[in-house]
């Protein structure tokens, strides 16, 4: 019992990462529509805002914030030089040219700090014991984040205008305009929401693992994978899927081994992608 | 503006036919010997990759200063793998098709050697490797014995482990691979060993690289409770599966490759994560006067001592061995002739030779040679595998102390 209590919990601590790249992804797939491959990158030159930042500062929730910051300024500056000019283009156009921001960034990163592996200096800690099951309290730190960072970005959805005013552009954007919604105010809200959200999940899946200029590269694909469980374009679909596939990946490797966990997160998106093709949490778009 | 385009492209275009055209001209002189050294220069390779690049350059002068090889000039193209077999192999391509290089040298990471060596073999050229993986040794990968290999192979590296492991008296142990060729090469060479040894591997685990958390892998393994774990791993792999491994309380002892074992992962990880981990490398020739002269050249060239870099005597070794083999082969030799010599220039009988002027020397007189390395003493078997010795490194306060030599 104690055993999979364990694997449970090591999955949420996995699905949580995935679930806010998807969450990045899926934002701007529902308002900008289309799928952004800089995502990962964005991550990881947030994992990178926050080494530097809790090297200046000491704290690691400053450089956690400054991680947010730089995600933020990433995702701002992405769409201001690139991605605003394509505006109108195609699907596949914006896609390249995320590919493209991308390659700039980790190559910008990779010149910058070197391919060789960084760590966050933290104390490593002893876990608690509940009835013999194990609860790291860096995993709590970092589940709060990941929570916090969920709250916030649902209460700016949801609570505010301008979130009112990004679902309306999510849901129609031509009425959206014609309702009076300035495009450009929305998407650069939007790409401040998501640059943060990516750069929060790169500081977490940095402060767990090891800082590189590919790990963000490298977490695309779960990303990709949960955005589409979820349905694409829903917030609440993105991290739930999120959290499906990190549970699911663990509680499975008792049975199919370690080397077939992350096939198992495609056989489960397959399975849900049949029965329900719109993703869990996502609506039919009609065609007129 | 689409004018221009057109034209840039067809700039570009000429420039790259130009540029292509041009080794043909080159080629002409035949009195240059070219030689690809790709090396892993940035990529987790990149503790190593700068150092194994200038070796091979300062060989190739120390070769050229004594008049050449077989007549020949040595030219060197330098290379890097980004320790990726997709860059490695494009890197390759261009050694071989544009620069037209006879021999590639210094290849690290089983991945990138695995990936390059279809393509030499097709080319007909020398492929000289770093790399452990047991698939290196044996047909597809040297179907044409046109590949050396300078350093221990992952079986050889399980074999020391299980020397170690029985010399500090472990019982239980459990192994944690890397899913690649290196990573479970290590592994099951340490359990073929182990289990002749009448023990048993009460827990095996392979993982998959770039996972946010290896927590579930590692309940797996100290479930069977090991007292010791060996493991085929990679330093980032291997940051994040101690770190996780320290933080569940266990006191299990580890066993670990040393290119993962090494002083960035005692400076990711801090003295008392890594205490008491057994780090286990191929150790260099060290008493040999070839070593001594490789470290006088390493010292002039990177600043380091030369025990710094074990690879870095791996392609000073690779050099020294191919200039020795075309100097054999005698003027002219195409690869298959310098192939033929490489054996008879490296493996008993003949005179023990230490440097490439000596050895250069020795074959004019008519006398046969054998070269000894400064990373090992050399002896290439069937396979053009060689057998160097294993030093037993234990941290101890954050430090890498060689505590005693295991030979195989």
């Amino acid at each position: 019992m104690v055993f999979w209590v364990e694997l449970l919990i090591a999955g949420v601590v996995s699905g949580l990462v995935i679930g806010l790249v998807a969450l990045a992804i899926t934002l701007v797939f529902g308002i900008a529509r289309f799928p952004n491959a800089a995502t990962g990158d964005t991550m990881t030159l947030g994992a990178y805002g926050a080494l530097a930042g809790h090297a200046a500062t000491g704290s690691l929730l400053l450089g956690g914030a400054l991680g947010a910051l730089g995600g933020a300024v990433t995702g701002l500056a992405a769409y201001a030089l690139v991605f605003r000019r394509l505006s109108g283009r195609s699907t596949v156009a914006l896609l390249v040219a995320s590919i493209g921001i991308g390659f700039i960034l980790r190559a910008g990163l990779a010149l910058a700090f070197g391919h060789t592996q960084q760590v966050f200096q933290a104390p490593l800690v002893r876990p608690w014991r509940f009835e013999g099951v194990r609860i790291h309290p860096n995993d709590l730190r970092l589940a709060a984040t990941a929570a916090f960072a969920l709250a916030v970005v649902f209460a700016t959805l949801y609570l505010t205008p301008i979130g009112r005013r990004m679902r309306a552009v999510a849901d129609d954007p031509a009425l959206a305009r014609v309702c009076g919604i300035s495009p450009v105010r929305v998407m650069v809200a939007l790409w401040l929401l998501a640059g943060a959200v990516a750069g929060i999940a790169g500081v977490i899946l940095g402060m767990r693992t090891v800082v590189a200029p590919e790990i963000g590269w490298d977490m695309l694909l779960p990303g990709f994978a949960a955005a589409i469980l979820g349905g694409i374009g829903s917030p609440v679909g993105a991290v739930v899927a999120g959290l499906i596939i990190g549970i699911a990946q663990e509680m499975a490797t008792p049975v199919v081994g370690f080397t077939y966990k992350i096939a198992l997160a495609f056989v489960v998106m397959l399975f849900v992608l049949l029965v329900r093709p719109r993703g869990l949490f996502g609506r039919v778009e009609g065609v007129r | 503006m689409t004018k221009m385009d057109r034209r840039t492209v067809l700039g570009a275009g000429a420039a790259g036919l130009a540029l292509t055209a041009m080794p043909v001209a080159a080629n002409a002189q035949a009195a240059t010997f070219r030689v690809g050294a790709l090396n892993p220069v940035t990529g987790v390779g990149s503790p190593y990759g700068s150092g194994m690049q200038k070796m091979i350059i300062a060989a190739a002068e120390e070769i050229n200063a004594a008049g050449g090889a077989g007549g020949r000039r040595i030219e060197v193209f330098s290379e890097d793998t980004q320790t990726s077999p997709q860059a490695a192999v494009l890197a390759a391509k261009k050694l071989i098709e544009v620069n037209n290089v006879r021999a590639i040298v210094g290849t690290w990471s089983s991945g990138v050697s695995l990936a390059v060596v279809p393509l030499t073999n097709d080319a007909g050229i020398l492929l000289l490797n770093t790399s452990g993986a047991p698939a290196l040794s044996v047909p597809p990968a040297n179907a044409k014995g046109l590949s050396y290999r300078f350093q221990a192979t992952n079986d050889r590296f399980g074999r020391a482990f299980a020397e170690i492991a029985t010399r500090e008296g472990f019982k239980r142990a459990a192994t944690m691979a890397f899913n690649n060729a290196s990573g479970i090469g290590n592994t099951e060479g340490f359990k073929k060993a182990w289990e002749a040894k009448g023990n048993r591997v009460v827990a095996e685990v392979v993982y998959e690289p770039n996972q946010p958390s290896y927590r579930a892998e590692l309940q797996r393994v100290l479930a069977a409770r090991p007292d010791v774990i060996v493991t085929g791993s990679y330093l980032a792999d291997t940051t994040i599966i101690l770190r996780e491994w320290f933080q569940t309380g266990e006191t299990t002892r580890w066993i670990i490759p040393g290119w993962a074992a090494n002083p960035q992962l005692i400076q990711a990880l801090g003295a008392e994560v890594t205490e008491g981990i057994i780090s286990v490398d191929s150790v260099s020739n060290e008493n040999a006067a070839s070593f001594a002269h490789y470290d006088a050249v390493h010292r002039r060239a990177t600043n380091q001592p030369g025990l710094s870099n074990v690879y870095a005597a791996m392609t000073w070794d690779m050099m020294i061995c191919l200039g020795l083999a075309m100097e054999a082969a005698g003027p002219n030799a195409d690869v298959a002739a310098i192939n033929a010599k490489m054996r008879e220039v490296a493996n008993p009988p003949g005179e023990e030779v230490f440097t490439f002027a000596a050895g250069k020397a020795a074959l004019a007189a008519g006398r046969k040679i054998n070269y000894q390395g400064a990373s090992s003493v050399l002896d290439f078997d069937q396979h053009g595998d060689v057998t160097p010795d294993f030093g037993a490194y234990f941290i101890a306060k954050g430090q890498l102390e060689r505590r005693y030599i295991v030979s195989i």
